[in-house]
């Protein structure tokens, strides 16, 4: 096995440029568990996942208490007839959002929906 | 072209067809998506030291048609990802070969960092995504390991095969 000077070269040269590429692309990375929250289809709040923590907005009917527990979140609080977004409890997948329709208050989790199957 | 090139050539179609079904048995994909060692490669570089640039291209060209073919990926997402990497590939090892700078173990490390890029274009022109970006810098590192291998098993069959014929 002998490598002519080319071929070294050639070699150094790629492992500079995988460690060259790995940090810009690395930054780049999609980043997930952030979660929005939408008032009347605009963005007032974006929420990091990854802290437990409890926020509120305003809604319609007055404020939507929310809560971030272990990578989930939850609506804790509101005014509306049937409540029905804070019975629906914790949420984690982008594919669930929570929908307070009476305060028009949409909290949606970011990141590619997951397909439940792919058929080919 | 002679009656001894062409059955030879077949014969390279053929292995190159066994190994890269042989290949896709191997679970290698575990360790990296879209990590392959490229075994099939062995038979392109072996027509490109035997008979030229252009034997290359055929051999690896027709092995890449008729082993999706013979899998049934013929024209599906899999056949489109080993085209355009063996395109890509083939592509850069001519360049190489024409500024006659590298040896065997060169222009096989650069068949086997561009098989990666093109599929990384591909995927990102599929799926739309980027992703397999990430993958690119570890592909390319292994791409390195698995070039050198078959850049040496190439040479071990070279010199096994001195003065023979089929």
């Amino acid at each position: 096995m002998t490598l002519k000077k080319a071929d070294k070269i050639l070699i150094l040269f790629l492992m500079a440029l995988s460690l060259f590429l790995i940090f810009p692309l690395l930054k780049n990375a999609p980043e997930a568990d952030v979660a929005s929250v939408y008032v009347k289809n605009e963005k007032v709040l974006s929420i990091d996942l990854g802290r437990d923590d409890t926020y509120e907005v305003e809604g319609t009917n007055g404020a939507v208490v929310i809560e971030v527990q272990d990578h989930k979140i939850r609506v804790t609080q509101e005014n509306s007839p049937h409540h029905l977004c804070s019975r629906q409890g914790f949420v984690s997948s982008p594919n669930t959002p929570i929908v307070c329709l009476p305060n028009e208050t949409v909290v949606q989790i970011e990141g590619d929906t997951q397909e439940d199957t792919v058929i080919q | 072209m002679k009656t001894s090139k062409m059955i030879e050539m077949a014969f390279l179609v053929a292995c190159g067809i066994v190994l890269q079904i042989v290949e896709s048995f191997l679970p290698t994909s575990w360790i990296l998506p879209g990590f392959k060692l490229g075994f099939a490669n062995i038979v392109g570089l072996f027509a490109w030291k035997r008979y030229g640039v252009g034997s290359m291209w055929t051999v690896n060209l027709t092995r890449v048609f008729l082993a999706s073919l013979l899998q049934g990926t013929l024209f599906s997402v899999a056949f489109w990802l080993s085209l355009s990497g063996s395109l890509c590939s083939m592509l850069m090892m001519s360049i190489g070969i024409r500024t006659r700078w590298f040896s065997i173990f060169g222009i096989s490390i650069l068949g086997a960092a561009f098989h990666s890029v093109g599929q990384v274009l591909m995927v990102t022109w599929i799926y739309q995504q980027y992703f397999m970006q990430l993958f690119l810098p570890i592909l390319l590192a292994l791409s390195i390991v698995s070039g050198l291998l078959i850049g040496l098993l190439t040479q071990l069959l070279i010199q096994r095969w001195k003065g023979r014929t089929v």
